[in-house]
């Protein structure tokens, strides 16, 4: 099952998930549309058994925010600092926001899993 | 007293082991007080790079994501491309799928129980699983024509067939590594020394393995009966299935005993697919342009549930591909057990969640006055031998 949401309401579904004891966050996915298209999507995605459950969050691409689930799901860190790092996805309200996988010299404004990243664009950063 | 608080740094560098990985851990005298994790050193961006690559590349390079369970990921890719294109791999290729991913659990389980003793001094354990390990080593060099990255899968199907002298090899492998494992499991429960390593450590309750979201053995010692082949069948899982193996402990003591038990479930569901090896082709045809879908698959790695989410776009190239290993959750719960227990026991939690990438070359004992102490991994092992002799 696929449910569109919005970010305001992330935390409230994956709240009512938990409280029902109905199955655990597999993974965090995020998901460029492009340039053209202007938004990214994030899915966070519950399985209980054989039932998938993904929650799709769409946010604009120059303002992409969701709040953190850390309240209702306190491992979510990991994922949560993936996204991040990989997307540009500001995760408000993560209690860690470090890399977890890139480098700590890795260029501020390039997220390498974005549609429009290239090497040029991180050399010229990183020379910068 | 607070000035002799320490933080530790461990890793990232450890030549001997398979993957590299950071730890810090802040230490009150001998207990740990707390601990945090820095990956990413073998990051490859293989995500990206199959963005780049159509299905038939990008399936040789998800195989190489990781060289222990390399066919789980070529599985769980083939799965979903192929359910993209509409297109069913043939029951034989689904069983010969099942048999390789059953042999690749049995050697990932043995070469951690080998990795897992060593950590805990106990070479002899080490040795005699390693050279056993050799025979399941064997038996899929045979089937398969490689020793890892195996590359018994295609889109479509398996590139490689079990006839019945295969069989009969596997079969002999087999009953020798049964009954090897089961003196291990003897070992591993009774040895008075090694469960003073074992026994009572690192704990996960139940309750904290749900909280924290952990797969594969690491949950099921805690008492969590998840495991996708179980829970949401896939390849011939249904029709042959496995029972699920857990243990209530939740210790260390319990980790080794879900993975040497599953290798008899192994075992028995391998013979089982032997003797009902079905007929037919290999491969089925699958389009090269897959029209635009998304996916998602998910399989039961060694270390636990592996999952990929593919999208696809019309042409013969994935939009996105999401991969997330069994250690991503299983490694958020390694901080969490660690803390309370003494740096000795380090070792051990880390090697019983079976990491798939592993520690340290060198560790710093920093003192917060600025004295600085370099500790190599070999030196935190023989500390943890030391403590407990």
């Amino acid at each position: 099952m696929d449910l569109v949401i919005a970010p305001g309401d992330l935390v409230a579904a994956a709240g009512a998930l938990m409280d029902a004891r109905w199955g655990y966050l597999v993974a965090i996915t995020g998901l460029d549309l492009g340039p053209d298209d202007g938004r990214l999507e994030v899915l966070y995605t519950f399985a209980g058994g054989a039932a998938l459950l993904t929650l799709r969050v769409p946010v604009p691409r120059d303002d992409a925010k969701v709040p953190s689930l850390v309240s209702v799901i306190p491992s979510v860190s990991f994922y949560e600092r993936e996204l991040m790092e990989m997307f540009g996805v500001t995760v408000e309200g993560t209690p860690n926001p470090d890399k977890l996988f890139l480098p700590e010299d890795w260029p501020d404004g390039v997220y390498p899993l974005r549609k429009d990243f290239s090497m040029e664009q991180l050399n010229r950063q990183a020379e910068e | 007293m607070a000035t002799e608080k320490f933080v530790i740094p461990i890793g990232p560098q450890h030549p001997a082991l398979k993957e590299p990985g950071h730890f810090e851990f802040d230490v009150d005298g001998e207990v740990v007080k707390g601990a945090s994790v820095r990956l990413g050193y073998v990051h490859r961006g293989i995500e990206k790079g199959a963005e780049t690559r159509n299905y038939v590349q990008a399936a040789y390079l998800v195989e190489r994501i990781c060289g222990i369970c390399s066919h789980v990921h070529a599985t769980a890719f083939s799965l979903g491309v192929e359910r993209l294109a509409g297109v069913e791999a043939p029951p034989r290729a689904q069983a010969i799928r099942q048999i390789v991913a059953e042999l690749e659990r049995i050697h990932s389980h043995m070469l951690w129980v080998g990795v897992a003793a060593h950590e805990a001094g106990f070479d002899t354990l080490f040795m005699y699983s390693w050279r056993d390990r050799e025979t399941v080593m064997n038996l899929l060099e045979g089937i398969t024509g490689n020793r890892v990255n195996y590359s018994a899968n295609v889109l479509g199907g398996v590139k490689c067939d079990i006839g019945p002298e295969q069989a009969e090899m596997i079969r002999t492998g087999l009953a020798f590594l049964e009954e090897r494992t089961q003196h291990y499991l003897e070992v591993v429960s009774t040895d008075a020394m090694f469960l003073r390593r074992t026994r009572g450590i690192g704990i996960m309750t139940r309750d904290d393995a749900e909280r924290l979201g952990v797969v594969g053995p690491t949950a099921r010692a805690s008492g969590v009966p998840r495991d996708v082949r179980v829970d949401s069948p896939y390849l011939l899982y249904h029709e042959h299935p496995v029972e699920l193996v857990t243990e209530e402990a939740g210790d260390l003591e319990a980790r080794f005993k879900v993975r040497v038990r599953e290798l008899f479930e192994s075992y028995r569901v391998i013979r089982e697919l032997l003797d009902a090896l079905p007929e037919g082709d290999l491969t089925t045809r699958i389009p090269r342009r897959i029209k635009p879908a998304e996916t998602i698959s998910r399989v039961e790695a060694p270390r636990g549930e592996l999952f990929y989410f593919i999208k696809s776009n019309g042409t013969d190239t994935a939009e996105r591909v999401k991969v997330r290993t069994p250690t991503l959750p299983n490694m958020a719960s390694v901080v969490v057990t660690s803390v309370g227990h003494q740096l000795a026991d380090v070792p051990m939690i880390l090697a019983g969640i079976d990491p798939c990438f592993s520690c340290n070359d060198r560790m710093t004992v920093v003192r917060r006055d600025g004295d600085k102490e370099v500790w190599t991994w070999e030196q935190l092992r023989q500390y943890g031998i030391e403590c407990y002799r």
